[in-house]
């Protein structure tokens, strides 16, 4: 402090102040020293010379000293306990954030299972109910029907199996699969004539979307994970073929070609594609409808 | 001698009240511990050199607090605080580097 206010009065005369010819680093090296000390101690010095006989003793008891050096300690171990404690709590913090995340994602896991069952089980209710007449066999036969075709119930038949996958070596957003290049291949398949479609076991349905969120592509709002598998049930045999001719396989064409994607098609002679919820909130049924 | 004690008894104040930080000067709160630092250091040097004096050394002490502080404080409020507090630690980091520079000359006369 005080380096800027008052200067010593032997300098102050002729001479610019150090601060103003000197490097500021060179200053400050120099001068690292309070200038007030060597001031003070000098005034004492003449103060002492000007009264020889009252020669006080330079150095008090030191108890202000000391004081202020107890502040200093206790502002030290604040700052330390400070910084300690917040560090503690924000790991605390981490932690705790981290072991609610699990604790939600099991329950999450938990209720979808709970779901999966009820759903068997209503199932299963609902066919022993309508099978016990004969007269309902007809629309239990139906649902099945009207399941299957929008993908609510598991199927089984011919198809193909199809593995998208990024291309080797390359880790560059360019040379990934994205949403759209799966959402072509998806309708590619539907033109080549495929009955029923899962994208890595998640069942198509006519509420399904292929869309990237968070860095993953989603599909009915679970995220997939390369390499992409689509099993798509339909002629086993023409299917590959008519696929190649959809505009989609020709943008799969173009893509292996130019981009490096990889992709495999391989007939499959049974195929199993799961059932997947589709609930409808706001489409209600027509009254008077209600045929297949 | 007084001044070790002083120090004890300040840490062990420190530890034992553990005083909460408001949370408007939590910021300000290292930046004061570096400035007191330097106080602290030029005080031994002084010390040493034989020119020690308490006024000096209070008045030093808590200047240098206080405007440490305050720098910091209107660097937050004209959006260059990070840097301010960059500048300020360094500038006392050289002083406080010279000065035990020169306390080690004295004590070990090398």
């Amino acid at each position: 402090m005080g380096e800027m206010t008052d200067s010593p009065p032997e300098r102050s005369s002729k001479r610019l102040p150090p601060q103003a010819t000197m490097g500021l680093l060179d200053y400050l090296t120099t001068h690292a020293l309070d200038e007030d000390y060597a001031f003070v101690s000098r005034r004492k010095e003449m103060a002492a010379k000007a009264t020889a006989a009252k020669t006080r003793p330079t150095r008090g008891s030191g108890a202000i000293g000391a004081f202020v050096l107890a502040i200093f300690a206790v502002l030290v171990v604040t700052a330390a306990l400070q910084t300690s404690r917040n560090s503690v709590s924000s790991e605390q913090e981490r932690r705790e954030l981290a072991s609610q995340v699990s604790a939600a994602r099991a329950q999450l896991e938990d209720e979808r299972a709970l779901l999966r069952q009820l759903r068997a089980e209503a199932a299963a209710l609902e066919e022993q109910q309508l099978r016990s007449d004969a007269s309902a066999q007809g629309l239990l036969d139906s649902i099945n029907l009207l399941g299957a075709k929008a993908g609510t119930l598991p199927v089984r038949g011919p198809g193909v199996r199809l593995v998208a996958d990024n291309a080797p070596g390359s880790a560059t957003a360019q040379s990934e699969v994205l949403d759209s290049d799966l959402q072509k291949l998806v309708n590619g398949l539907w033109a080549a004539g495929a009955e029923a479609i899962a994208l890595n076991g998640q069942r198509l349905t006519t509420l399904s979307t292929i869309r990237l969120a968070g860095g993953a592509i989603t599909v009915n709002a679970r995220s997939l994970r390369r390499p992409y598998v689509v099993t798509a049930i339909g002629n086993e045999d023409t299917l590959p073929a008519r696929f190649a001719e959809s505009s989609g396989g020709q943008a799969w064409l173009d893509l292996q070609r130019e981009v490096g994607l990889r992709l495999s098609i391989s007939p499959v002679s049974s195929l199993r594609l799961p059932g997947t919820e589709v609930s409808l909130r706001y489409a209600n049924q027509e009254e008077s409808g209600g045929t297949p | 001698m007084i001044a070790i004690i002083g120090l004890v008894v300040g840490i062990v104040l420190g530890l034992v009240l553990t005083p909460d930080v408001p949370l408007a000067m939590e910021p300000y709160l290292p930046i004061a511990v570096v400035a007191a630092l330097d106080a602290v250091f030029g005080a031994f040097r002084a010390f040493l050199d034989g020119i020690f004096d308490d006024k000096v050394f209070v008045v030093s002490f808590i200047s240098n607090v206080l405007i440490a502080a305050v720098i910091v404080f209107l660097g937050d409020k004209l959006g260059v605080g990070a840097q301010l507090s960059t500048g300020v630690v360094v500038v006392l980091g050289i002083r406080i580097f010279s000065n035990v520079a020169a306390i080690r000359r004295h004590l070990f006369h090398a």
